[in-house]
């Protein structure tokens, strides 16, 4: 079983477990393009809770927060991240129920993003960076194939709050095997958390980068811990900063364009609030910032080779 | 009385220039009381435009489809206005007090803005047309609940040529959601610029073609006004899907015929019923005018 066949079941079981969850989207009544309600669709008893809508880009997030408002629980289930830029304005007036109006729209939109599939174009664009400045917005990305379906759990559960969460899931794990997965996180959803010990450098990611994090960090021999960054937004500040000071050696790995990215913020709010206890340069090792044809669409990775030498230039600094 | 440029075309007439009764009178409408409310929402939209509001238009003309609106809308019903649409909130029976503390309080909406959970009256959007597809979600989930609750969209024909009003309209039409969309069109005598985006026959006729059931009406003829968005309201508590009403308006600013007049037109009527007097008018005036002044001073002037 893959991610998403796995997400596949979690998404029926959580629709089984509350029937103000809905799911919205042009083709969910057909499983979706990325099958995620496959198996909800094969069930007579949650099936009328497939929304099939006509395609309307740019005003579903406002739909879906529209039904929130009375009491639903909208799961929307997005072609690509990129769609919910194309859908800017909808998505500003859904996170805004929750901040000007206080009454947060609880919606949970499924967005894949980022090389993995052969695409390019959108897959290279790095959505998560627009999409983490809307105001009242919960961006939480993926990273670990065993937790996706439990973060989905945990992102539907509302778990972390009642404003609407976009999760993106990155390509390049969708189509990973599941592996022994875990029902229900044991740990807060939502918040930076350490994946490995460290005491030389830290190393913040998330999403497709995390692996080629664990490899290089490996390959360099160096005591480095490293945290999944996991939510881009809003940012757990006063975490990040204390896991930069605990080594005072930083690097950022992320996936997507270096100009812009969630990085960028990250290695501005470490000089904000740990510039004193950095004993080494920040160091950003992203993708490139194309824009990547979708032959090239691999370069949106951080390569290997440049990580593993940052992680043992900034750690040996 | 001879139909002037003023005049529109194709709507169905209940009250006629004069205030005569051409058509089938409403009966669920209480004339007398719909009437103090056009004057209360005149009188308000008045205040407010010497009030040097920010971003503040004046919606005189176009009372008839406002209160229209929110005297048929049920209790557990939504309305989602546009920017100038306050007497919405006078119709569905917010206090003067409330109403002025709200507009003049630069927290939350932002000055000249209205919006209340209580009275089910949402806040307006920043995006253009988007509190529609915010309208067709939740008219989406009142069908879901099944409990004949309905959303009502105020708008302008101005609207009409964004995205969002055609994908909006495209998921009230498509899901047959218990939506309906109120839309004032002004009347343009003399053609309309282009960038009033009033293109083809009529609002209504695009509608139309959409797959909504439609009506065009005069805004001047508040019983028409009321009666054709009563229709359409019944029909999406029968769940027979979504609406809309185009109501054709004259702004007041722009100086058109008394007939054009909406509260006019309804005081023809009542005086030919004689249940118009210039004492009523006058205690209607004075109780407004009074809670309006005592609820401004309130809020303009420092404690």
């Amino acid at each position: 079983m893959n991610v998403l066949q796995h997400l596949a079941t979690v998404l029926a079981d959580l629709l089984r477990a509350d029937d103000r969850r809905v799911v919205l989207g042009e083709d969910v009544a057909d499983g979706t393009m990325l099958g995620l309600t496959r198996i909800a669709a094969d069930d007579p008893e949650l099936a009328p809770r497939l929304l099939a809508t006509p395609l309307c880009p740019s005003v579903l997030p406002a739909h879906a927060a529209g039904m929130a408002a009375e009491g639903f629980r909208p799961i929307v289930i997005c072609p690509e991240a990129s769609s919910l830029v194309d859908s800017l304005a909808a998505v500003r007036e859904a996170a805004k129920l929750g901040w000007r109006h206080e009454t947060p729209a609880p919606v949970v939109f499924i967005a894949p993003f980022g090389p993995g599939f052969g695409l390019g174009g959108g897959g290279t664009e790095g959505p998560a960076s627009i999409l983490s400045r809307v105001p009242g917005l919960r961006v939480v990305v993926l990273s670990e194939a065993a937790e996706a379906g439990a973060s989905l759990r945990a992102a539907v559960e509302g778990w972390a709050g009642d404003e609407p969460t976009v999760l993106l899931i990155p390509r390049s794990l969708a189509l990973c095997a599941a592996g022994e997965c875990v029902d229900a996180l044991a740990r807060p959803f939502a918040t930076p958390r350490r994946v490995r010990e460290g005491e030389a450098a830290t190393v913040f990611t998330w999403g497709a980068a995390l692996p080629l994090v664990r490899a290089a960090v490996e390959r360099s021999g160096q005591d480095a811990r490293i945290i999944d960054v996991e939510c881009l937004a809003p940012l757990d500040r006063d975490t990040l900063a204390a896991e930069a000071k605990a080594t005072g050696k930083i690097v950022i790995a992320h996936e997507g364009p270096r100009h812009c990215g969630v990085g960028s913020e990250l290695a501005a709010l470490f000089a904000d609030d740990a510039i004193l206890t950095l004993d080494a340069p920040v160091l950003r090792v992203t993708g490139d910032d194309g824009p990547l044809t979708a032959s090239a669409e691999a370069r949106a990775l951080p390569d290997l080779e440049t990580l593993t030498t940052a992680i043992t230039h900034v750690a040996t600094f | 009385m001879e139909p002037t440029p003023w005049d529109p075309e194709g709507v169905t007439v209940v009250l006629d220039p004069n205030g005569q009764l051409v058509g089938t009178r409403p009966t669920s409408v209480d004339t007398k009381q719909l009437y103090k409310l056009l004057v209360a929402a005149r009188c308000l939209d008045l205040k407010l435009s010497r009030a040097g509001l920010p971003m503040w238009a004046s919606a005189a003309g176009e009372e008839a489809a406002l209160i229209s609106t929110a005297l048929v809308s049920e209790e557990q019903d939504w309305i989602y206005p546009g920017f100038r649409d306050v007497a919405v909130a006078l119709g569905r029976g917010l206090e003067v007090e409330a109403i002025v503390a709200g507009l003049f309080s630069s927290d939350e909406l932002g000055p000249g803005r209205i919006a209340s959970p209580s009275h089910r009256i949402a806040p307006p959007t920043d995006a253009l047309g988007m509190h529609l597809a915010l309208a067709t979600g939740r008219a989406h989930a009142q069908k879901l609940a099944e409990q004949r609750g309905v959303t009502f969209g105020l708008f302008g024909e101005g609207l009409t040529t964004t995205g969002a009003f055609h994908e909006s309209t495209m998921l009230a039409s498509s899901l047959a959601l218990p939506m309906v969309m109120v839309c004032r069109s002004q009347l343009w005598p003399d053609g309309a610029p282009a960038e009033a985006g009033a293109v083809g026959d009529s609002v209504a006729d695009r509608a139309k073609a959409a797959g909504l059931w439609v009506r065009r009406v005069d805004g001047a003829d508040a019983l028409g006004t009321h009666a054709a968005v009563e229709a359409a309201a019944d029909r999406a508590r029968q769940g027979r899907g979504a609406s809309l009403v185009e109501v054709v308006v004259t702004q007041m600013r722009r100086d058109p015929p008394a007939h054009r007049d909406p509260v006019e037109r309804l005081r023809r009527h009542l005086d030919q019923t004689g249940a118009w007097t210039q004492t009523l008018q006058d205690v209607i005036e004075a109780e407004v005018r009074g809670s309006l002044e005592r609820a401004i001073e309130s809020v303009t002037e420092p404690a």
